[in-house]
């Protein structure tokens, strides 16, 4: 009795599945401010996303080398020995956060889908 | 299907039946909510059945009314009518009453009651989704729910599917009421 329309709905549905799951579940959604704390007890650094630039924020090692680039934010370089800020690559999602302990700067992504200030009840 | 051609005697007929149907749709859709759900919007929807079943046997017209009794009836019984319960059902039956319109038309053999269960399931899914989407809580958020909700109304959209599918391939009864 199952038809051949049956099974391709099945195969769509299956498909429409995948889609799904890969549209929607990939993290919280892009971020749209970053902000970059500094190693060096100075205050933190709020960025916009959309603003490309490099950063160079200090710290006890040296300097650490931040880059902003469409709408993304990654450690360039930084004189720390591991280098694991640098391996994480671009981070874009929303509450995304990479650190460079060593040399103690944190790089944390925020915003996006921040639609209010403060809520009071 | 019904024909159109139907003697005039055969209406009182027709009106019965549906009301059958719809009391029956109504029983499971009560005998449901008393169920559990892991998430807000996931239920087995075994009404489902007698909707596809309806459609099967009786055309899209019956099959229309019964979903929409269903929701109405099945409202006032749960306490739900006119809430934001009762709008997510009716978007939801809304949606695959839409869906199955044009799905049950097809030329060929078109779709089994399988087809017709899975395409009612996530088409009442997406109804409901895209309510609650923009009315109820407008929030990006809300679109990190869709795909458990919609693997959840394929999964029960196949396993009613199946019971609509052994209901009918044993025939309509030959005198309903």
């Amino acid at each position: 009795m199952i038809t051949p329309a049956d099974r391709f709905l099945l195969a769509a549905a299956g498909l429409l599945l995948l889609l799904l799951y890969a549209l929607f579940w990939q993290g919280s959604g892009r971020a749209s401010r970053v902000e970059i704390v500094p190693g060096d007890g100075s205050p933190p650094l709020h960025l916009s996303l959309y603003h490309d630039r490099t950063v160079e924020v200090s710290g006890p090692l040296g300097e650490s080398i931040l880059e902003i680039r469409d709408g993304r934010a990654r450690f360039v370089d930084s004189p720390c020995p591991g280098k694991l800020c640098v391996q994480a690559g671009w981070l874009a999602e929303s509450g995304a956060t990479t650190a460079c302990l060593p040399n103690r700067v944190i790089l944390h992504l925020n915003g996006g889908e921040e639609r209010f200030d403060a809520i009071n009840f | 299907m019904p024909s159109t051609s139907e003697p005039a005697g055969d209406l009182e007929r027709e009106d019965l039946r549906i009301a059958w149907l719809a009391a029956l749709a109504v029983t499971i859709h009560v005998a449901e909510s008393a169920l559990p759900s892991p998430l807000p919007g996931v239920k087995p929807g075994l009404a489902n059945v007698v909707t596809i079943v309806t459609l099967a046997w009786f055309g899209w017209h019956a099959c229309a009314w019964v979903s929409g009794l269903r929701v109405v009836a099945g409202s006032l019984l749960t306490g739900t009518f006119l809430s934001p319960t009762f709008l997510l059902a009716a978007a939801g039956a809304g949606a695959a009453l839409l869906v199955l319109w044009p799905a049950s038309r097809l030329p060929g053999r078109g779709f089994s009651p399988l087809g017709l269960s899975l395409l009612a399931a996530m088409g009442h899914m997406a109804g409901q989704f895209l309510l609650a989407w923009w009315l109820l809580i407008p929030h990006p958020a809300l679109l990190g729910l869709l795909p458990p909700l919609m693997t959840a109304a394929v999964i029960f959209g196949i396993v009613s599917g199946i019971i609509a599918l052994r209901i009918v391939e044993q025939g309509p009864p030959a005198t309903p009421s």
